[in-house]
């Protein structure tokens, strides 16, 4: 494939995604419980001529809740990317890191100390709980890095192996932990632990979308260095690049979002282990392309699978993590059968 | 070589008095090991939110009586109890150690492959299609779920190249049984029999019914027996199909075998109490440790090993929290993570056991 050819692709490919869950996005703003005409919406975002009903089910409920689900897709779907080029390996991904169990564990730690006090009403908390995901994301790599190391060498196969570990270990203390809570707190600790959505507010957006806006950038901008881990740790070494050093902005730049994303939405599963692989079947191997097609893709994988979880079941809702386990992992499945193939 | 090895290697009297010292070593493990069982039994009988005395249980169990709640107590709860740890604990370790000898993989274990996975999918199909449904014919589902989900792992795996390394295949039954463990979500919420499934999916020791037990008892003889028939030629299978096929064995017939004695003992298990991690993944590696790479003696080592394990675990469990009683699952992770962290450690990434 020629370069321009190439650069046209990736254009073509991201605005289609973007298109795509936009599209998701109008159709689950204008359809839920009771469907809102598009003028209506159209007028309600527009501050033409407002009802006070649709001003509570647009900004209130359904708004917030798409956004979340937007921001949460993006930086899953980068985190994974950026994942699976750092550790060489196309079955990394966050959740089987155990870096949301650790993120996840912090935070159920967190409501479990200041329970009640706080209530998860207050800015404060909204602010303070990606603060503590991200704290304890950066225990779980901070222990990854200490048990993966083999012979003063970084190992991406232990790697995995550990997460797995590290994984279930943060998962039973949390249970340990949310079972020594009040009911209530209990209560919202599993709804949030699920993975699920539906209770999104303006202030969980606050909270995440810092941590997006600044580290995306970030990780687009090493995207030549994770095109250069892909060969070998001595080549790399050769051309002149800092292996140690960049891998660990990158990993810390993972943790962060990933611990933004698990703080307001729980442990969504899949979206880094499957974006980064449909990402790479449509724009080639090139992180410049992947990085920000991933985020696209992510998007449209959380947005369509809350929106399925919402309506399929009705008036019941699937977690939007369910969803995308259950539709994601056929077609991982799928994938993974056909570049077996290829071979 | 462990000492076994060598006896078998030597000659005339020698070999005579070794081989003596073998089967008297072999005794003393059986009695060290039935004087541990019962002394398990009795303490975990005692303890708990309430403390009974020695004498108490003694007669609860041989003169009992009905207006006694200390005897109800010893008799309808804490018996069970025990019996079903120690079974379950067995069931686990033997079916660990025979996947990790089959597929050469030193982190095959039931609840890391996928299978416990497939057990609770199955029983979630069966509650909500056909509620109502006995004991019997759940135990009969939960091993058809077994089979299911290692069916499904293995034949992912087959599919992957390289897919029986350890860490494809510990990602890949990570992956199917999060899948299945959604999909049962989606269809129990769906339902609205949520809370009969999540009582099927956390580990419950601590109402184990007596009913059940007996009903297992069957199929755990026929598991047990499965598993030591099959261990011999595991020992071979663990050395590489090569060595196995060299042996003049047929893979297809034992592999197909040990699957069997597999499903049937994590079946069982997991219609008794639900899922339960880390036994079979631990407590095989402490058996091949103790007693060597034949295994004949790692598989009802192992038995004997995860049925203290778990009774154990599960007498801890009361006290951690007390007088509140903290999931086993918690208590086997406290000790299972930290092994399994050491386990990565020495035995390295992508080789085989």
């Amino acid at each position: 494939m020629r370069k321009g050819d190439q650069t046209a692709r990736f254009w073509t490919v991201l605005l289609l995604t973007t298109g795509i869950g936009l599209a998701a996005m109008y159709v689950s703003l204008t359809n839920g419980t009771f469907d809102i005409s598009a003028l209506d919406v159209i007028r309600t975002l527009l501050r033409i001529d407002t009802t006070r009903e649709h001003d509570l089910v647009i900004f209130d409920f359904r708004l917030p809740r798409i956004v979340i689900g937007a921001i949460v897709g993006i930086g899953l779907g980068i985190a994974g990317a950026a994942l699976q080029g750092i550790t060489k390996n196309a079955l990394a991904d966050p959740g089987i890191l155990g870096i949301h169990a650790a993120a996840g564990m912090s935070v159920v730690i967190c409501m479990f100390l200041v329970s009640g006090s706080v209530k998860g009403a207050g800015w404060a908390s909204a602010i303070a709980m990606p603060m503590f995901g991200w704290i304890g994301g950066l225990g779980a790599i901070v222990l990854l890095y200490m048990l993966a190391r083999h012979n003063g060498e970084f190992d991406p196969q232990r790697l995995i192996l550990v997460g797995i570990a590290l994984g279930s270990g943060f998962g039973a203390i949390t249970l340990y932990v949310s079972l020594k809570m009040n009911p209530q707190d209990f209560e919202m600790a599993t709804v949030w632990l699920s993975g699920s959505i539906y209770n999104a507010n303006w202030k969980h957006v606050a909270a995440a979308l810092p941590w997006i806006l600044i580290l995306t950038p970030i990780v687009w901008r090493k995207a030549g260095i994770l095109d250069l881990f892909q060969l070998n740790e001595l080549s790399v070494k050769g051309i002149g690049v800092r292996t140690g050093r960049e891998r660990q902005i990158l990993l810390l730049c993972c943790v962060g979002l990933v611990s933004a994303c698990v703080s307001v939405s729980g442990s969504i599963g899949f979206v880094g282990l499957i974006a980064p692989h449909i990402a790479r079947r449509l724009v080639g191997i090139h992180y410049k392309y992947i990085v920000p097609v991933c985020g696209a893709i992510g998007m449209v994988m959380v947005v369509i699978g809350d929106m399925i979880g919402k309506t399929i079941f009705a008036p019941a809702e699937l977690p939007v993590g369910i969803v995308i386990s259950i539709i994601g992992v056929p077609y991982f499945v799928y994938l993974l059968y056909r570049a077996r193939k290829r071979r | 070589m462990e000492p076994y090895g060598v006896s078998e290697g030597c000659d005339g009297a020698v070999g005579e008095i070794m081989r003596g010292f073998g089967k008297l070593k072999g005794f003393a493990v059986t009695v060290i090991g039935a004087v541990l069982v019962v002394l398990t039994i009795a303490l975990s009988v005692m303890h708990g939110t309430k403390a009974i005395s020695c004498a108490a249980v003694w007669d609860a169990i041989f003169r009992f009586d009905n207006e006694n709640i200390d005897h109800l107590i010893i008799q309808t709860s804490r018996i069970p109890r025990v019996i079903g740890a120690l079974l379950i604990g067995a069931f686990l370790a033997v079916s660990g150690a025979l996947m990790q000898g089959m597929t050469r993989n030193y982190l095959a274990s039931p609840s890391i492959m996928g299978v416990t996975d497939g057990s609770v999918f199955v029983i979630t199909l069966c509650m909500v299609f056909m509620p109502g449904t006995s004991s019997m014919t759940m135990i009969v589902f939960s091993l058809i779920g077994s089979a299911l989900g290692a069916g499904l792992v293995f034949g992912l795996a087959r599919l992957l190249p390289g897919g029986f390394s350890p860490i494809t295949l510990a990602v890949l039954g990570t992956i199917i049984g999060t899948f299945l463990g959604g999909v049962s979500q989606a269809l129990a919420s769906y339902y609205q029999v949520s809370q009969n499934i999540s009582f099927w999916y956390n580990a419950r020791l601590h109402q184990m019914d007596p009913a059940m037990i007996k009903l297992s008892i069957p199929f755990a003889i026929a598991g047990f027996a499965l598993a030591l028939i099959v261990s011999r030629w595991v020992t071979a299978l663990s050395l590489g199909d090569d060595v196995a096929k060299g042996l003049g064995l047929n893979i297809v017939f034992i592999k197909g075998l040990t699957m069997l004695s597999v499903v049937i003992l994590t079946g069982i298990s997991v219609a008794l109490a639900g899922k339960i991690a880390f036994i079979g993944l631990i407590i095989p590696h402490i058996a091949r440790y103790m007693v060597g790479q034949d295994y004949r003696k790692i598989v009802p080592f192992s038995a004997l090993i995860g049925a203290l394990f778990l009774a154990w675990c599960d007498l801890i469990s009361r006290f951690i929290n007390h007088p509140f009683e903290t999931p086993i699952g918690v208590v086997t992770a406290l000790f299972g993570v930290p092994f399994f962290l050491y386990l990565i450690k020495t035995r390295g990434g992508g080789k085989h056991a």
